[in-house]
């Protein structure tokens, strides 16, 4: 190790390699984005300088607003209602003794696809005639619940929320499991003769040893969500009449449908200052998270 | 020693494949002026990139066109090839061409959009002034309309077709509810009642998701026929406004026909593309499009492809009664940048595409409207064609779609704001006032 340090030019082959790619594909791209966002800017013209214009716009903006709640909305389904079903499934899951590797395959599988495959198949499942969901509400004879699930501004974001956790439940019930089976079988069986059986052994032992697998699939979550957007642009773009339009959506159409550059790279900014502002919130927050067995 | 055997292996492999990748990369470049180098020491090689839209299966036609007019220009001139650069529509439009033009260098010869992209493009000098050469060609006269693609008297780019928009109908429907097509306004809402009676919906829309656009065609037509032509023109200038009668009537018919059951109650639901998919299915007996709906209906997975017909906007009692919605807003421009010996190239081009063979090879073969005058011979062309086309020579005359007039932040807001009157969030008053607001503030910049 220190010999490898000590010798320059073999540090130089390690690290320059990966420092290059960094600095052009991350650091110059981010600065050339803040540089963007304090000019007025569609694309073709020369830039002008218009101060932080663009991020009063974002503040006052009603429609960014809807968009930022949204995002919101996103986290907190997240956090309260998909990390609490990853973490129980993956118990269930773990207590499994027959057919665990299917049971890991099946929910894996919706992760594996692709974000615009998902979308569609969704679309489908929630059309308004023909989609699956309906069908099925008509068939028990629920007529009334049939929705326009994607058309109505009360279901639609709710829809994209439960499209969204269908497809990564399984990457994150794969992450904990993983980590369930790294905890060391005395230390549970020293639990069991202690009496801690079934929901008790999970609540009092299992979830606290995988502690530091669940607060990083929260802050995976967090990030995922604050920066979602290509399930909303497939599934409703936004629509209907901006109900679900989040963050990134709502810049992309600045960016591409309205040649206002500088103002999508302004929200940019703000969407990775909101991020980090909410990813510190929660590091914070949870500061004790080591775990020593 | 085996180990780290199969590491160099791996770390070759990705130091190959990222080559490879940047070679692949490197080739698409516009490789003008060639060296020379091949035989004859007079005629200098070079090669031209032209950027076309045509990568659909459903393009097939259209790109055969192209590629007849590129073997024959590359016959008459010595040392040119062409090479085709096809990148889907949106894409171009929207993030390629947009990137290239902005470092200027944007292919010798592209697809454009008139309207908005072409005004923008022209601004900054990036698009050939085409004037002199439809001038040098003859071309100048031939054309239906080139507004779109002229700014400042100057021409910029040469619309490939055009479109119409209207009323395509099920005629096996139609019959079954004992109805004839419509001509006034009232006799569409008979007509729409007597198919709902049936059963049938009347009218197939999908504008869910970002597809609000598909209702505001309808709603186009609706004020444009309440108030004439003359009121979507009047809107940048501000002699016409969004809160007049003709745009606030406009909105209430929508909402009658939404209320009423008219058109299809899960509009908001549906894609555009879903939404005609109902009509080509037979499950609704109307539906409001433009002309380049033609090559879904009477596609392979149309049920209606011998049974549907054409008509034009009804009457609907005010100044642009009789008139059609049309425009001719998409084709080829030109790199303003152009070397001499491209530039003859690029002539030559233009002569063998804007022909009227290839104009009737463009109808008959792939439905679309004509931008050149001159197209008589409509043998080999499909019912439904022929229909759009005699609705089109039989009206008063032409509007172009109002997103062509008035700025993009308009466009925008109003296919937020027609979900929200189809989802009925909004009153038409409301939602006239909106974009009266939106137009002023963009008029301003």
């Amino acid at each position: 190790m220190n010999k490898i340090q000590r010798n320059l030019v073999a540090f130089a082959i390690f690290v320059v390699p990966a420092l290059a790619l960094y600095i052009t594909f991350y650091l110059v791209p981010l600065f050339n984005s803040l540089q963007y966002s304090v000019t007025e800017w569609n694309g073709i013209n020369d830039p002008v300088y218009t101060g932080l214009d663009n991020f009063q716009k974002a503040m006052q903006d009603e429609k960014f607003w809807v968009a930022f709640w949204n995002n919101i909305y996103f986290v907190l389904f997240s956090v309260f209602i998909q990390v609490p079903v990853i973490v129980v499934v993956s118990i269930m899951i773990s207590s499994v003794r027959r057919m665990l590797d299917f049971y890991k395959l099946t929910v894996f599988l919706p992760s594996i696809l692709s974000t615009a495959s998902v979308g569609v198949i969704w679309q489908f499942i929630y059309a308004p005639d023909a989609g699956l969901l309906n069908q099925l509400l008509r068939s028990v004879g629920l007529e009334s619940w049939a929705k326009i699930w994607l058309g109505d501004k009360t279901t639609a974001m709710f829809s994209i929320l439960v499209t969204n956790g269908w497809q990564w439940t399984g990457f994150y019930i794969v992450l904990v499991l993983a980590a369930i089976f790294s905890i060391p079988k005395e230390m549970l069986e020293a639990g069991e003769i202690d009496g801690a059986v079934g929901w008790k052994k999970a609540w009092l032992l299992t979830i606290p040893l995988i502690r530091p697998v669940i607060v990083v699939t929260m802050l995976l979550s967090i990030t995922g969500a604050m920066k979602a957007m290509d399930i909303v642009m497939i599934m409703t773009n936004g629509g209907p009449f901006h109900s679900t339009e989040v963050m990134a959506t709502y810049m992309y159409k600045q960016a591409y449908s309205l040649s206002d550059f500088g103002y999508a790279n302004a929200i940019a900014i703000i969407i990775t200052i909101f991020t980090a502002i909410l990813a510190l919130v929660y590091h914070v927050i949870n500061k004790r998270t080591e775990v020593d067995y | 020693m085996k180990k780290s055997l199969n590491l160099l292996l791996v770390t070759m492999m990705v130091f190959a494949l990222a080559l490879a990748g940047c070679g692949g990369g490197g080739e698409k470049k516009p490789a003008d002026s060639g060296n020379g180098a091949a035989g004859d020491p007079q005629v200098e090689e070079f090669s031209l990139v032209v950027r076309h839209i045509n990568v659909r299966a459903t393009a097939q036609k259209t790109l055969k066109i192209l590629e007849d007019v590129v073997k024959k220009t590359e016959s008459e001139v010595p040392g040119l090839t062409f090479k085709l650069d096809g990148v889907e529509d949106t894409v171009n439009r929207d993030v390629k061409l947009k990137a290239e033009m902005q470092n200027n260098n944007q292919p010798p010869i592209f697809n454009l959009f008139g309207g908005a992209d072409t005004q923008n493009y022209a601004k900054t000098g990036r698009l050939l002034n085409l004037t002199p050469i439809l001038e040098e060609l003859g071309l100048a006269d031939q054309f239906y309309n080139l507004r779109e693609f002229t700014v400042d008297g100057k021409v910029y780019g040469l619309p490939e077709s055009g479109f119409v928009e209207g009323f395509f109908y099920n005629r096996k429907l139609f019959e079954e509810a004992g109805v004839q097509v419509p001509k006034t306004w009232e006799e569409f809402l008979k007509v729409c009642e007597a198919l709902k009676a049936k059963g049938i919906t009347p009218i197939a829309l999908g504008a869910g998701g970002g597809d609000g656009w598909a209702a505001n065609m309808l709603l186009n037509n609706l004020f444009v026929g309440l108030g004439g032509p003359e009121i979507q023109e009047g809107f940048v200038a501000g002699k016409s406004k969004w809160t007049d009668a003709p745009v606030v009537e406009a909105f209430k018919r929508i909402i009658d026909l939404k209320n009423k059951g008219y058109i299809d109650p899960n509009v908001l639901g549906l894609k555009y593309s879903q939404g005609q998919a109902n009509f080509y299915t037979g499950k609704a007996a109307m539906l409001f499009d433009g002309s380049w709906a033609v090559s879904a209906i009477t596609g392979q997975d149309s049920k209606v492809a011998n049974d549907a017909g054409f008509f034009r906007m009804p009457n609907v009692g005010g100044g642009g009664d009789g008139y059609i919605n049309g425009g001719w807003s998409n084709g080829y421009g030109f790199s303003g940048k152009l070397k001499e010996h491209e530039l003859k190239a690029v002539k030559v081009f233009i002569k063998n595409f804007y022909t009227i063979e290839n104009q009737t090879r463009g109808l008959v073969e792939t439905s679309r409207i004509p931008s050149m005058k001159g197209v008589t011979d409509l043998s080999g062309a499909n019912e439904l064609t022929k229909s759009i086309g005699e609705q089109q020579a039989s009206a008063k005359g032409a509007f172009p779609a109002f997103d062509a007039v008035v700025q993009q932040e308009v466009k925008v807001t109003l296919e937020g704001t027609i979900q929200e009157v189809l989802g009925g969030q909004i009153s038409p008053e409301d939602a006239a006032k909106r974009l009266q607001e939106v137009q002023e503030s963009a008029n301003k910049k």
